[in-house]
């Protein structure tokens, strides 16, 4: 036994550097594979280059797919907060209805596999003749994300003290105002993270946006296309641009969220 | 949004106007969807489009083809070998984590929370750089010497899913398994000390007992999202390499059945339902017990 206790943190931090290791080991090819050429399927080490780097800002249709990107994400941000706010607010009301059946369905494109929330979208905009468009995308990604953004917010919510809320009624204030100046303040950083993650998670999403799409594409969605060819230095440029943006993003929102909501929001699952 | 946004005022009708407009969207755009899809799981295709009367048409097929049923237990096989690995690699991981304190329990927290985030092509791309016929992982092989040509074994078929999604998924694994171990009061570890039980013993009659439904949990978690995965089998699959969700989403494209293709969709969220229900009653059962 003695020889089993001390072996036995060696061999647990021995595990932990394995699974780093594969965990960012695979990351690391395209992102240094980036900084030089590659003729005929084989990476040439002689001399590093940007070259891939330049090439992408002349690319148009990985430009026009960051651009769409971008509007995607900033869409679904606004509607996602916004409704999310709302309806933990609803949640925590004393009048509200059918709360768990109404969580319920928030969390439902959460919990069901992308490939099922994109279908049933897919099949929902066809029914109603809702033509796909960058639109359907938003909504897509709203929906999605909607469920983590309404949890890190209500988190927060419950978090509060009740008796502010009452301490700003008796002294006069309307509910309009409670929220404006008691509420709002308190929530801001948790709705500050949750829209960051928000953003990172309509970034990456692939799997609702290649079912909701019309012609456009987003920013994954056009890399999906692109591997599907080959491995290039141009989508490894691209690839290590896009790592080193979300790593940031998820860095900053860990800030906001960290201590103590992050870890009790994944908890759900 | 404001109305909503408001606690519910002091007019009567406020609260009304309030459950009306949070249940808009929820309802609109997420539960009549889902309906409708389940609705489109009992119609069927003729000639290239949809025919709108009622059918069993397409359970039956799935029952009864020779192709799909084989490839649904293939993939849920896959699944759970896929469940079960990443709990083996997570646990020494979320276990190592909680020995650890302060600020390098916290920063080894966020290196396993970002590849969360980071973008899930991009990390199928990584890994399948790494097990083509010309990959990292066979160049390293010929370079010890263990094979002298490359192995086929992990290049575009099952195999190469499996590895895949055992590499991406692990981290979605760490975090219920870490949160289960945090919660064990070190009371009871102690207690087991004291009673004259060796570490080894401790670890395997208190804290691996107690970690179960975090264990659990995280693999109905790590199950329910490889079984709707598409892409990483469309990536790194190959010919050999097809899953229940691939099918799927081809009837949407070049199979051009949409009921059919509903219909698997409807069996899947039945699986994915029944895995999460499974790990939340165990982790329940368990939870209470302690």
């Amino acid at each position: 036994m003695r020889f089993a206790d001390r072996a036995a943190p060696a061999l647990l931090i021995t595990l932990t550097l394995f699974v780093f290791v594969l965990l960012y080991g695979p990351l690391m090819v395209p992102i240094v594979s980036s900084f030089f050429t590659v003729s005929h399927g084989a990476v040439d080490w002689s001399q590093p280059t940007t070259s891939a780097y330049v090439a992408l800002t002349q690319n148009d249709s990985v430009l026009s797919a960051l651009w769409t990107t971008l509007i995607v994400g900033a869409g679904a941000v606004v509607l996602s907060v916004a409704l999310g706010t709302g309806l933990a607010l609803y949640y925590a009301s004393p009048h509200a209805k059918g709360r768990n059946f109404l969580q319920f369905i928030i969390f439902l494109p959460f919990l069901m596999p992308p490939i099922i929330t994109g279908l049933a979208l897919l099949i929902f905009f066809r029914q109603v003749e809702f033509e796909r468009s960058l639109l359907t995308i938003i909504i897509g990604h709203t929906v999605f994300v909607l469920a983590l953004v309404y949890r890190t917010i209500l988190t927060r919510l419950q978090s509060l003290s009740g008796s502010l809320v009452e301490a700003s009624y008796d002294l006069g204030a309307s509910s309009w105002q409670t929220f404006r100046l008691i509420l709002l303040p308190n929530l801001s950083s948790a709705m500050v993270g949750a829209a960051i993650l928000a953003f990172a998670l309509s970034f990456d999403e692939t799997m609702i946006t290649l079912l909701v799409t019309g012609t456009q594409s987003t920013l994954p969605v056009r890399l999906w296309a692109m591997m599907r060819l080959g491995f290039t230095p141009d989508i490894n440029a691209l690839v290590a641009l896009v790592l080193l943006f979300t790593t940031v993003l998820c860095l900053v929102a860990v800030r906001y969220l960290m201590p103590a909501s992050a870890i009790s929001g994944s908890d759900d699952n | 949004m404001s109305e909503r946004a408001a606690p519910a005022g002091p007019s009567a009708l406020a609260p009304w106007l309030a459950t009306i407009a949070a249940y808009v969207v929820p309802l609109g755009f997420v539960l009549a969807p889902m309906a409708l899809f389940l609705v489109y799981s009992f119609f069927s295709v003729d000639h290239g489009s949809i025919v709108f009367s009622p059918t069993i048409a397409n359970y039956v097929r799935f029952f009864t083809d020779p192709v799909f049923l084989p490839i649904f237990w293939r993939t849920c096989l896959l699944c759970f070998t896929v469940a079960l690995l990443c709990v083996l690699f997570a646990f020494p991981v979320a276990y190592f984590l909680t020995t650890l304190r302060g600020r390098s329990r916290y920063m080894l927290l966020v290196l396993l929370l970002v590849p969360l985030l980071m973008s899930y092509v991009i990390k199928i791309y990584a890994v399948r750089s790494i097990l083509g016929g010309n990959g990292m992982l066979n160049r390293a092989l010929l370079a010890t010497g263990l094979i002298d040509k490359p192995s086929m074994l992990f290049v575009f078929n099952l195999n190469a899913v499996l590895l895949t999604l055992t590499v991406l998924l692990i981290p979605f694994a760490v975090l219920p398994i870490f949160l289960s171990l945090e919660r064990i009061p070190k009371a009871l570890r102690h207690a087991s000390a004291d009673l004259g039980a060796t570490n080894a013993q401790t670890f395997w009659r208190v804290t691996v007992p107690l970690s179960l439904p975090g264990t659990l949990s995280a693999m109905s978690f790590v199950f329910v999202l490889a079984i709707g995965d598409f892409l990483t089998p469309q990536m790194v699959g190959g010919q050999s390499g097809f899953t229940f969700g691939r099918i799927i989403y081809s009837q949407f494209g070049t199979a051009f059945n949409w009921p059919f293709g509903a219909a698997l969709s409807v069996i899947l969220a039945a699986v994915v339902i029944l895995a999460i229900r499974l790990g939340g009653r165990l982790e329940s059962k368990h939870g209470g017990a302690k």
